[in-house]
């Protein structure tokens, strides 16, 4: 039987194949901003009688992972006007063959644990597992400095996936420090990243290696 | 009412963002000294804490925050005479994240939740990120761009781990809060694969932050591109509050009857620091840099005496206490260094000895205690842990880190002793100012005294603390 949990975790799958796709940054955060709603939603359909507490409390998480982290970024950007290229080290092609695999091998690692919650949707740890190695792909195999926050917010989603649903006992008021940290961390970020861009006119990563041993 | 501990650091933090520099820099002795003052008190009288799910004193948070308070009212003390001799641009800010960054790491020293552990860490990221990017030069942006992005992945996947161990929690059907404090009661009914999961997590992503190698890059470009009161403040205190999230977790670990398991990883670690730090420092060109490199060696050797356990245990808390005076001491002498002769470069510097003697014997001084010489805290604490190492049978191990010290000693005594004696072009004496020098000076004392005289009340704690992860003698 297939849950509507699993039809929504299909769509935070094919966001991971887009996003190795998109070769612009705008297209990049829109895939971002799309998988940050689909994964905030999942809560909803997963715990059982929801007081209005967390109902609101989940709404507040997608409006900061869907609309307030993206707007942040997509603001950087435009502040400095960089409409440009990821700077891809692994191409377009081969990413989404690799964004393939990485699904693929997250199904099977994820049969070796036993997970609370596997009765309730056959997606979910699959699809956590494959936002944190997809995550740590575009930080690796991407460049350019906007795409590597990206890539950690992705990797973000995919923590968000398991500490939510899998573990009922942290408190909204914790889940909300996260929230907040992570928000704080990106908008570091945003500033310095407008740096970057004032200091040495791009957001390439290969201009930043004058520190080395 | 232990949470005012931070708290004030937090108001007054804040405040110093909108106040004028001066009364900043008047903010940050006054805080540092309430600071001691309130932390000394919560030693001797142990309050309870208003949030007890979330904060709780235990003795190695006791510890840590002792060790954070003298050392940020010292460091406070030398900020003022360095903001004096140096221009900085926008120095609210810089006193103002100061601030905010005591406020966040007193916080990891009280917090017991789980999480709140995680959210406080993380928060003395972002705080210091202002601090290193305060000379605002294209290294110093790249050295803040690595350590932002490269502790946020790394905490990043601490959060994972933290959110393993709750699962843990889940799987084996255990009902009690995600305290520390809480779970090493409850610690052996949690399924020990998904602690063990969530320990490797933690301990990659915390190790990050505490510059275990190979996730340590970031730590040399952070620590040589900061002012030197902060970097005195990053190596001093941020390495030792990334520990304490691993020290907690291993506490977990031990209760859970899988120090089998969180042991060996340790001691993996540890070694690999230490040969990592071994191997970089020999070439090093600056001597900010190879101070960081000496953090990453001191975190490898706590990091192996912990998991080694028994003496090694507690030889690694003496070595993170003493770890923290003396290195601190050595950055703020690297400071004056620096205002001195205007370059981070060894070989643009000479003559120490002749051109600031105040400056040198502190240098000396410093360079004596680190390389673990018999009257400072490091020999004992080196020495401790590799007797226990070699109870164990770790003589691989063992033999490990006697090599890579003496490779170390080498590689630190070379570039000492050219910047204290090689012949400079001018001998002229460069003034040195009384509060740039005192400062250090009372570090390397307090060390020294600690050798000798230690009060029962911190020996007492030092053993409590140990003694949940299986040290002690």
């Amino acid at each position: 039987m297939i849950h509507a949990v699993d039809t929504i975790l299909s769509l935070a799958l094919l966001s991971i194949l887009f996003s190795f796709g998109s070769s612009r940054l705008p297209a990049l955060i829109k895939v971002l901003a799309f998988q940050g709603i689909v994964v905030s939603v999942v809560p909803l359909f997963i715990v059982q009688d929801m007081s209005t507490g967390s109902i609101v409390f989940t709404l507040v998480t997608l409006a900061i992972r869907g609309i307030v982290i993206p707007g942040c970024i997509y603001l950087a950007i435009k502040k400095v006007a960089i409409q440009r290229e990821v700077e891809p080290i692994v191409g377009y092609h081969a990413s989404i063959l690799a964004g393939l695999l990485l699904i693929v091998g997250a199904t099977f690692a994820s049969h070796h644990f036993d997970a609370p919650y596997s009765a309730v949707s056959v997606l979910l740890l699959p699809t956590a597992i494959a936002l944190l190695g997809a995550g740590m792909f575009l930080l690796m195999a991407r460049r350019n400095a906007i795409a590597m926050v990206l890539g950690y917010i992705m990797m973000e989603n995919g923590i968000y996936l398991v500490g939510t649903t899998f573990s009922i006992r942290a408190r909204h008021i914790v889940e909300f420090g996260i929230l907040l940290d992570v928000l704080a961390g990106v908008m570091i970020m945003a500033v310095i990243l407008q740096n970057i861009k004032q200091t040495f006119d791009d957001v390439d990563t290969a201009r930043l290696r004058t520190l080395k041993e | 009412m232990v949470e005012i501990v931070f708290l004030i650091p937090l108001f007054t933090g804040a405040a110093a963002f909108f106040l004028p520099p001066k009364i900043g820099r008047l903010l940050l002795v006054l805080t540092g000294a309430v600071h001691l003052i309130l932390s000394v008190m919560v030693w001797t009288a142990r309050p309870a804490p208003i949030f007890p799910e979330y904060f709780a004193l235990t003795p190695e948070g006791l510890l840590s925050l002792l060790v954070i308070s003298l050392l940020f009212f010292l460091i406070s003390i030398y900020t003022i005479a360095y903001l004096k001799a140096s221009e900085l641009w926008r120095e609210t800010i810089f006193t103002g994240s100061m601030l905010l960054f005591l406020a966040t790491m007193t916080m990891v020293t009280l917090s017991d939740h789980i999480m709140v552990m995680w959210i406080a860490i993380e928060a003395t990221t972002l705080a210091s990120a202002p601090l290193i990017y305060t000379h605002r030069s294209a290294a110093s942006l790249e050295a803040t761009w690595k350590y932002v992005l490269i502790c946020s992945v790394g905490i990043a996947m601490a959060l994972l781990g933290s959110v393993l161990v709750t699962v843990a929690m889940d799987v084996g059907n255990v009902d009690a809060p995600i305290s520390f404090s809480a779970m090493a009661v409850v610690a052996r009914q949690m399924d020990p694969v998904w602690l063990k999961a969530g320990f490797v997590f933690i301990l990659v992503g915390y190790g990050t932050k505490m510059g275990l190698a190979p996730m340590h890059t970031w730590l040399p470009d952070a620590h040589s591109e900061a002012p030197s009161p902060a970097s005195a403040l990053l190596s001093g205190v941020l390495l030792n509050c990334a520990y304490l999230g691993i020290f907690k977790t291993n506490k977990i670990m031990h209760a859970a009857g899988l120090e089998g398991f969180s042991g060996p990883i340790l001691v993996v670690f540890g070694l690999i620091s230490i040969t990592a730090a071994a191997t970089f420092i020999l070439k090093q060109t600056e001597y900010k840099r190879m101070l960081a490199y000496s953090s990453i060696e001191n975190m490898g050797i706590i990091a192996f005496g912990t998991g080694i356990g028994g003496l090694g245990a507690y030889g690694a808390m003496i070595c993170l206490i003493h770890h923290s005076l003396i290195k601190s001491s050595l950055f703020l002498t690297s400071g004056n260094i620096l205002l001195g002769f205007g370059s981070r470069l060894i070989q643009q510097t000479g003559d120490l000895a002749g051109r600031m003697p105040k400056t040198f014997i502190a240098f000396f001084g410093g360079f004596a205690a680190i390389s673990g010489f018999p009257p400072f805290g490091i020999f004992i604490g080196e020495l401790l842990i590799v007797v226990a190492a070699f109870r164990a049978g770790h003589y691989v191990g063992a033999v490990f880190l006697l090599l890579s010290l003496c490779v170390i000693f080498a590689g630190l005594a070379h570039n000492v002793m050219k910047i204290s004696f090689d012949p400079g072009d001018t001998p002229a004496r460069i003034t040195e100012s009384a509060s740039l020098v005192w400062p250090q000076y009372a570090l390397l004392a307090t060390s020294l005294v600690l050798c000798f005289w230690m009060p029962d009340t911190l020996y007492q704690t030092i053993k409590h603390a140990v003694s949940a992860i299986g040290g002690g003698f």
